[in-house]
């Protein structure tokens, strides 16, 4: 039901989204080229496809759902409209912000809630990824507090995701505004973002918990990596 | 194993982790893991590993989550060191 209607509407909330990323004055230099790379990472995907991302303002995924595709492709490939999870408390406040979360297909989570409600969670997110639906998640599992990507934050649910959905397909994604220091609810207002997609195909030889904190870590190290190609470029370029 | 030693062993095993140093000053049985000691979801699970190493005993995921409060930790433990019969 959520899915249909979010679907038939997509174009009403892309549009509106562009109109806010727009008014902000956000924008990513490379944008077309990301596109396409995006596309063709994309390109005969049958399985699901976890897209992880570093995680600094509230905004985040609307950030990456505008710069991974235009409203139209959307349209035509409804899997490029990514599910994303994000803390409940921060979507219940108001019923319109209820609204437009249901609209832009988010499955509120209750983060360290009790485990029936991970497993809730976890099932739906299992089902999705059977489905080939794309999910966007941050493997920090909340705003890094240290301004960088946080191996000691991480979350394994990632992993336990991964185990679940066999096949999954993996894409990390680093997005970071030139400007941002550390984490804040907004991008600053103009902001530029650099971002960078890195397809990663997460293998290990444990089982169970230890299977999750390896899969999880392999993906939070890969976000660390292309952290440290945006410090070495951004360093170049002072 | 007893089980004030399982305890002894428990409560070190969390300290490195637990946020509420306040909460954490008399532990009990009832103490709860991330409600009363602040440790999130995800270092529960690394918790749950150094219980796997310390006590060399395999944990599988229904038995990691009924793990809430230190004496269900305790009691997992002391259940499974416990000499097969």
């Amino acid at each position: 039901m959520q899915e249909a209607l979010a679907q038939a509407l997509v174009l009403l909330t892309y549009y509106a989204l562009l109109g806010w990323i727009r008014f902000r004055r956000y924008r990513v230099p490379d944008l077309r080229r990301l596109r396409a790379e995006f596309a063709a990472l994309d390109r005969g995907r049958r399985a699901g496809l976890l897209i992880c991302a570093n995680h600094l303002t509230l905004v985040d995924s609307l950030v990456i759902q505008w710069a991974l595709a235009p409203g139209w492709r959307l349209l035509f490939r409804p899997r490029w409209f990514t599910w994303n999870l994000p803390d409940r408390h921060n979507i219940a406040s108001r019923w319109w912000v209820r609204v437009i979360g249901y609209l832009g297909k988010c499955v509120p989570v209750l983060r360290d809630g009790p485990p029936e409600e991970a497993r809730r969670t976890l099932d739906k997110i299992a089902f999705l990824l059977a489905r080939g639906q794309s999910v966007l998640i941050f493997p920090e599992g909340g705003r890094s507090r240290i301004g960088r990507v946080d191996p000691d934050r991480a979350m394994y649910g990632v992993g336990r995701m991964l185990q679940e959905a066999p096949g999954t397909k993996v894409l990390c994604v680093f997005a970071r505004g030139l400007g941002q220091r550390e984490h804040s609810d907004y991008p600053r207002p103009g902001e530029t973002f650099f971002m960078r997609l890195s397809a990663l195909a997460p293998e290990t030889t444990f089982k169970g918990l230890r299977a999750d904190r390896d899969l999880a870590m392999q993906i939070v190290g890969r976000l660390g990596e292309m952290e440290q190609e945006y410090l070495a470029l951004a360093s170049r370029d002072r | 194993m007893d089980n004030a030693a399982a305890f002894a062993k428990v409560v070190s095993i969390i300290k490195p982790f637990v946020k509420n140093q306040d909460a954490f000053a008399q532990p009990t049985d009832g103490t709860r893991i991330i409600e009363d000691l602040g440790v999130n979801s995800a270092r529960l699970v690394d918790i749950i590993l150094a219980f796997e190493d310390e006590f060399g005993i395999e944990v599988d995921d229904d038995s990691a989550d009924r793990v809430r409060t230190l004496g269900d930790a305790v009691q997992m433990i002391l259940r499974k060191t416990a000499p097969a019969h």
